[in-house]
């Protein structure tokens, strides 16, 4: 066995594949297969080489995809024995989420809600401190750092620290307690609003620097020329900035969108460290519902069916962001 | 006197916290109406000028003015000139269309006068059709066309134009110098043309001014700057090919006057010479190619082998060697010779000219 290996190895991973490397002139190397002597073109070596990051990605994630798909058709909870014991349904855990499960709406909703809101405000402060940092001043290269930092912190500990922060006596009730002079404190996670509040908050204090650091990029590869064009046409720096600067910088800011949004639609780890989705379900996003059906309720084909039906939504959105620049995306620059 | 259009005075601008002098005083009086065209390599100040023109630039010192006023203290955008930029500088996201209007828009200029200044300047420009289309979908010479018609809407008293031609296609380029000919003369515009390209300069500017270095070395009419360069360096910088360039002394003794280097020496006169002393200084000579001819190897004052022949349409232009110095001769295609053949140069002596060994200017020598 160990010579087979010894005489396979060298010839296969070795000669042929070098020679293929070396030998074989740039242009031809598209046609993997004639560009191959006897032996696996560039191509099929490539195809080769990729074949154990593609069976581990088919088993961790087209299986479970496959099982949690059959499992959304099925009654299945781990509490009734075995998934292939489950009785098929059909359609049923589809119809009961979509046309009677108000909680599932109302959590489709908030969490569209909270999204809209958070990304506005995000991309907002994002561009503004981008433009801020376009200029020269001192201690720039330690903002931007601190500006950076937030991103770089757990989910899971940001939601915690503003959880405290948040408390009937912590120091944001404080500091609006000294500024205004009231005694009277927010109960920030016993009302619907302000616990919505607080998540927003939150959500665009952990993530406003992603927007930041991808707006500030794309300011900084906006050609010079066009700028210093308008402005020499008489154009004011309002203007510059809302007719030339901002619609060059637009598939940036689509891009920044797409990611923030992917994101977003998951939003979990903040909301349960701070309100569990809390007060009743008032700040429940999907993500915390379908935790809650899952594990609380012991729902998995229901909590299954409702996991694709958002999968279906977020697919679908982003097809719809990404059409007004599929074709500036995928074409081949001249 | 008439009061110049555009009058550049000890002009300057420094880089590098003053280390560089990008553009180191320079002096330059353009008339209204006028085309002049800034020639000289890269990076000797041509661009960092126009800047300083619309107002890009702020100068270290010195002074620009329009119509005798100094408009150091006016906004760029404000100060009544154009500039079209190497790479156009087109916005892409826009239509030709709303390419067109912007410097009228941002001005606040009605829709329907802008909508009659947009239509006339595509007419001029022959852009008619293609006014609804991407500004991203046009070619290199209608960008250009695009880049030109933003900035003519505007009326500018001065164009501006930093070398609107080097990234279009041969092709491209002698219809766009046509146009650019033509649109000069319809609209009657001052126009300052920044090349490094002496072809664009010779076929354009009224006037060429030469720079190197930050500094303007001559400033003279488009039909004599080659046949009277002021400055070595302008002597070769133009003309195709430029002017053959020796450096040595000349040689004063009671039988004539020879110009010598080290490689290199043409017996100049015959008889004794004016003045004994120019043999103490230093002199660099020019010979035109077209000063010399082909001529018999017994009498020629000069013999060459030919290392190279490189045909110019009705010409030839040879490279000789003569003992070790190079020169470039003119003939005309019908004179048959190849490489490695010698032959007799002759010289004529009357069109050499001498340029100061030190100073690099011109200078009358009697000899």
């Amino acid at each position: 066995m160990r010579t087979i290996i010894h005489k396979l190895t060298p010839s296969l991973f070795q000669s042929e594949v070098a020679i293929d490397l070396q030998d074989t002139p740039l242009p031809a190397r598209t046609s993997g297969r004639e560009g191959s002597k006897g032996g696996m073109g560039i191509a099929a070596t490539g195809r080769f080489l990729m074949l154990p990051g593609q069976i581990v990605s088919l088993l961790v994630l087209v299986v479970p995809l496959i099982v949690a798909l059959y499992m959304s058709f099925t009654d299945w909870s781990p509490t009734r024995g075995s998934l292939f014991d489950a009785q098929f349904v059909g359609f049923e855990n589809y119809s009961e989420l979509l046309i009677w499960d108000t909680r599932f709406l109302y959590a489709v909703i908030r969490t569209i809600l909270i999204s809209t809101v958070c990304l506005s405000l995000e991309f907002m402060l994002g561009l503004g401190l981008a433009v801020l940092f376009l200029r020269e001043f001192r201690g720039k290269s330690i903002l931007f750092s601190a500006f950076l930092s937030p991103m770089m912190i757990l989910p899971v500990v940001v939601g915690y620290t503003f959880w405290m922060l948040f408390q009937s006596n912590g120091p944001i009730n404080q500091t609006i307690a000294f500024l205004f002079g009231s005694e009277a404190t927010i109960e920030w996670f016993r009302s619907a609003p302000f616990a919505l509040l607080a998540v927003v908050v939150t959500e665009v204090w952990h993530w406003t620097p992603l927007f930041f650091l991808i707006l500030l990029s794309g300011l900084n590869a906006v050609p010079e020329n066009p700028i210093r064009a308008a402005v020499i046409l008489g154009a004011n720096p309002r203007q510059v900035f809302w007719r030339v600067i901002l619609p060059m910088l637009k598939p940036v800011i689509i891009v920044a969108f797409i990611i923030r949004s992917m994101e977003i639609i998951k939003l979990f780890d903040e909301v349960f460290m701070l309100t569990r989705g809390g007060p009743g379900s008032s700040t429940e996003t999907i993500s915390l519902y379908i935790y809650k059906l899952a594990f609380n309720d012991f729902q998995l084909a229901y909590g299954a069916a409702a996991a694709f039906i958002v999968l279906v939504g977020s697919l679908l959105l982003v097809h719809l962001m990404l059409r007004p620049m599929r074709k500036q995306l995928l074409e081949v620059h001249r | 006197m008439t009061v110049p259009k555009l009058k550049l005075v000890k002009l300057k601008k420094m880089f590098d916290n003053g280390m560089v002098a990008a553009v180191d005083g320079i002096d330059l009086s353009i008339d209204a109406g006028e085309t002049i065209a800034l020639l000289g390599p890269s990076g000797c100040g041509k661009s960092t000028t126009l800047n300083m023109i619309v107002g890009l630039d702020e100068p270290t010192s010195g002074d620009i003015q329009i119509d005798g006023q100094s408009i150091l203290q006016v906004p760029a955008g404000k100060r009544d000139v154009g500039l079209v930029f190497q790479d156009y500088a087109v916005f892409t996201s826009m239509t030709v269309r709303q390419n067109l209007a912007f410097g009228l828009q941002v001005r606040g200029i009605s829709k329907t006068k802008i909508a009659t200044a947009v239509e006339e300047i595509a007419e001029l420009l022959d852009m008619t059709e293609r006014l609804h289309v991407r500004a991203k979908d046009l070619g290199g010479s209608e960008l250009q066309r695009v880049a030109i018609g933003r900035t003519l809407v505007t009326k500018p008293a001065i164009l501006l134009l930093d070398e609107p031609l080097s990234n279009l296609e041969a092709a491209a380029r002698l219809a766009m110098r046509r146009e650019l000919r033509r649109l000069q003369k319809e609209i009657g515009l001052t126009i300052i043309y920044v090349t490094h390209d002496q072809v664009e300069a010779l076929s354009l500017a009224d006037r060429i001014a030469v720079m190197r270095a930050g500094k303007i070395l001559q400033v003279e009419k488009t039909s004599v700057i080659c046949d009277s360069p002021d400055h070595v360096f302008v002597a070769g910088f133009l003309g195709s090919p430029p002017m053959n360039l020796i450096r040595g002394r000349l040689e004063c003794r009671e039988e004539g006057v020879v110009m010598k280097s080290d490689t290199f020496a043409l017996r100049l006169t015959k008889t004794p010479p004016v003045d004994h002393r120019l043999s103490e200084n230093l002199f660099t000579m020019g010979i035109r190619a077209e000063s010399l001819t082909i001529a018999p190897a017994e009498t020629a004052p000069l013999i060459g082998t030919v290392l190279s022949s490189e045909p110019k349409g009705a010409e030839v232009v040879l490279t000789l060697k003569v003992d070790s110095t190079r020169l470039k001769m003119t003939v005309p295609s019908t004179a048959h010779l190849s490489e490695g053949e010698t032959t007799g140069i002759g010289v004529d002596l009357d069109s050499l000219i001498f340029f100061d060994g030190d100073t690099n200017r011109r200078i009358d020598v009697t000899l």
